[in-house]
């Protein structure tokens, strides 16, 4: 199950070198944004923000294959948007430079297993906040809010939800947003291991819309805007969190300050002005986040 | 005899490799004759019978059947294959089939014969080489020498030209050679054009009207059977014989 | 276990699909395998060339690349039945390379001596291959054959990749939305495989065993 999960990845990573590229427009640039990094940051002994801290480094998961939100182009060095921003503003605050932070490409299946097995430090890949995952793993925040939207064609019919009775709807098999909409607007799902190949899919005719977060697919719509278009107002609620192992609850207190902090001081914004407002969403009320436990 | 050779083999050449198995073989075998080829293992007799109804190919020279030439692969060749019986030292019958399946194969499916003409006609030669009794078991149940009887109905079935027979009881174990051989025999005596490649002396000199003697791939001598084991001329066969009639 | 309960219908909605790709698949495999294996073995040169370079070629790629070559080269070049027809089609031909060197060396297993009484009594090419040599290869290779099927099962996995909701579609929604019930999830699409498996192999064990005569 795993390789059949990583060939496919392989695979679609060389898709997208053979498919995608020069796709990679303006809004996958690295952000230049220097967020403050903390001289020698005090934590009590024996938390794992001192582990880290001391040892200088910190693996992040996030996602490569999605535009403005964690993407990584081929050949580039690093993955770039909102959720790669959010880490920076994270070990910086850990005292840890960017260029110290190991990013680990996540995909939905091994968000959990990545966070359990310490494969990361923290995830941040469009991670939403559940209750079932609250039970295998730590999840701050939310840092963002947004809500499932369907990307079609640009000449496409389908203006929301309600037109996709029989239609094939295609996201990332084992995600959330294709079980959401086949349960409440009788869709077919189909299913395929990285939104890319999803919109691949929607662009050579084979589905008929593509559907998840808001974000994502306005990240997609922003590179191809004579194919691609969003459209309905979003059908469900997503809190994106950061994920963190259980064993170290500590983290959440720690998770939620950095954030207070962010959304305060204007490091929030200007991760977000930099990755996901360049592709045409505005910036939103920070979120209100959720107590730690 | 002026009538067409039944089976006329001209120049024939044949090579495994480097080994060359056939050399000059001139040969023609006329209608209700029976040649039987003798002579020491590796001598050839073996590919001689096989090569005429092109089991083996030849590299040189011609053979013909009845007046018409060998046709090379595909369906003449499978239509006169069908007009000459052969039987294998290794009996081969068909190991899924039924004895008599194995007897009404050919008829129904290459000769598009009814099923139930081809089963009545299988039934009296299976009763003609006395194992119309086993009609109904499989080849594995059955033993070699019922078998290789089996095997000779199987072919006469197809209503054969010429019948051959590649050392038909090489494989048998002693008590059931003249089981085959009497078959043989009866065969032979109802007017059967036969060649028989045999180690078996004795239905050479009984049922034979002519032998063939082959040697490193070339026939050496051919005479009646009398003559032949009475008084042969070359040295080779002079020796072959002195060495199988010691004992 | 309430996780399998509360959704057998989705889990059993996906084995549905999983059985309608193996049997799809199987048997574009079983008819182009028996083609390509009796190619492999005819008179004719150039069908046994052909035959060679179709099992060398489709054999020696990974499965995943065949499905994104008909995922993406086929629309790529205007054809595009749809995610069903393109997945099993890739699959099909997969498994028929296997398939087709089973039934060879299941034909191979059966003495010359058949083919050549087959001939011998005038049968041509074909109707030797029907009537004598498949037959006798049929009960040699219906062990190998069950192994390349019972591949193929595992193999369809793939498609829950590919924009099919199969079982392991199934397994990998559920695995998103019930983080707590791992185990459970894993256990009972694990048990559904291996119920498809079993079922192919009671198959060809009641197969080899009506064909089990005593044939030398």
């Amino acid at each position: 199950m795993k390789i059949s999960t990583r060939f496919a990845a392989l695979g679609a990573a060389a898709l997208l070198t053979l498919a995608a590229c020069g796709d990679a427009g303006s809004e996958n640039e690295a952000a230049d944004n220097d967020y403050e990094v903390v001289d020698s940051p005090k934590f009590d002994d024996g938390t794992r923000m001192a582990e880290i801290a001391e040892a200088g480094k910190v693996k992040i998961g996030v996602k490569f294959d999605q535009p403005g939100i964690g993407f990584k182009a081929a050949g580039s060095d690093e993955p770039t948007g909102f959720d790669p921003e959010m880490g920076k503003i994270i070990a910086g605050q850990l005292g840890i430079e960017p260029k110290d932070i190991e990013w680990v490409e996540t995909i939905s299946d091994n968000r959990e297993p990545f966070l359990q097995n310490g494969t990361v430090d923290f995830v941040i890949a469009s991670y939403s906040i559940t209750d079932e995952r609250r039970q295998v793993v730590g999840q701050a925040g939310p840092y963002y809010l947004t809500g499932q939207q369907l990307l079609v064609a640009a000449d496409s019919d389908i203006t929301g939800p309600e037109d996709l009775k029989g239609q094939k709807v295609c996201s990332v098999t084992g995600s959330t947003p294709i079980k959401t909409i086949e349960e409440k607007y009788d869709v077919t799902p189909a299913g395929f291991d990285t939104y890319s190949e999803c919109v691949e899919q929607l662009k050579n005719g084979s589905v008929d819309a593509v559907t998840t977060d808001g974000s994502i697919l306005l990240g997609y719509a922003a590179q191809d805007p004579d194919a691609l278009k969003v459209v309905g107002e979003p059908f469900s609620e997503e809190r994106y969190g950061i994920g963190y192992s259980k064993d170290s609850p500590e983290l959440c207190t720690f998770l939620n300050d950095t954030l207070t902090k962010a959304f305060e001081d204007g490091a929030w914004e200007d991760a977000f002005d930099a990755t996901l407002g360049k592709s045409g969403n505005e910036v939103p009320e920070a979120p209100k986040l959720d107590a730690c436990a | 005899m002026v009538s067409t050779p039944m089976v006329a083999m001209q120049g024939v050449q044949k090579h495994f490799g480097s080994l060359h198995v056939l050399q000059d073989i001139d040969l023609e075998v006329a209608q209700g004759e029976v040649v039987v080829v003798i002579g020491p293992s590796g001598s050839g007799k073996s590919t001689l019978c096989r090569t005429i109804n092109r089991l083996e190919t030849i590299d040189e020279g011609t053979i013909s059947l009845d007046g018409q030439p060998l046709p090379a692969e595909g369906k003449p060749l499978a239509q006169l294959r069908a007009d000459v019986g052969m039987v294998f030292q290794s009996f081969n019958l068909f190991a899924h089939k039924t004895i008599l399946e194995n007897v009404t194969l050919g008829p129904i499916k290459v000769r598009g014969e009814k099923k139930a003409d081809a089963e009545a006609r299988a039934m009296e030669l299976l009763k003609r080489v006395g194992v119309d009794s086993q009609a109904q078991k499989l080849p594995a149940q059955l033993s070699g020498g019922q078998q290789q009887r089996v095997a000779i109905a199987r072919a006469l079935a197809m209503q054969p030209k010429v019948m051959l027979f590649d050392e038909p009881t090489s494989a048998l174990d002693p008590e059931m050679i003249s089981e085959v051989l009497d078959t043989m025999t009866s065969l032979a005596r109802d007017g059967m054009t036969m060649i028989v490649v045999t180690h078996e002396m004795g239905f050479a000199r009984t049922a034979a009207d002519r032998v063939v003697f082959m040697a490193d791939g070339r026939i050496v001598e051919q005479n009646t059977p009398q003559e032949f084991f009475d008084h042969p001329q070359s040295e080779r066969a002079r020796d072959f014989l002195g060495k199988i009639l010691k004992h | 276990m309430d996780v399998l309960v509360d959704n057998a219908d989705l889990i059993l909605d996906g084995f549905w699909k999983t059985l309608q790709l193996v049997l799809v698949s199987g048997a574009y495999a079983l008819v182009i395998g028996v083609l390509v294996a009796v190619a492999r073995v005819s008179p004719v040169g150039v069908l046994r060339g052909a035959a060679t370079v179709y099992v060398t070629l489709f054999r020696n790629t990974p499965l995943l690349i065949l499905i994104i070559i008909a995922y993406y080269g086929m629309p790529d070049i205007g054809i595009n039945p749809g995610f069903f027809p393109l997945i099993t089609i890739a699959m099909g031909i997969y498994t028929s390379t296997f398939i087709a060197e089973a039934l060879r060396s299941g034909i191979n297993g059966v003495p010359v001596g058949q083919a050549e009484a087959a001939r011998a009594v005038g049968m041509p090419f074909g109707m030797t291959m029907t009537q004598v040599v498949l037959p006798q290869a049929g009960r040699l290779i219906v062990p190998p054959v069950a192994s390349v099927l019972i591949a193929l099962v595992k193999n369809t996995s793939l498609a829950g990749a590919f924009g099919i909701a199969e079982a392991t579609f199934r397994m990998r929604g559920l695995l998103n939305d019930h983080a707590t019930d791992r185990w459970w999830i894993f256990f009972g699409i694990g048990l559904g495989y291996v119920v498809i498996v079993e079922v192919i192999s009671l198959i060809a064990y009641l197969i080899e065993r009506r064909w089990k005569v005593v044939t030398r």
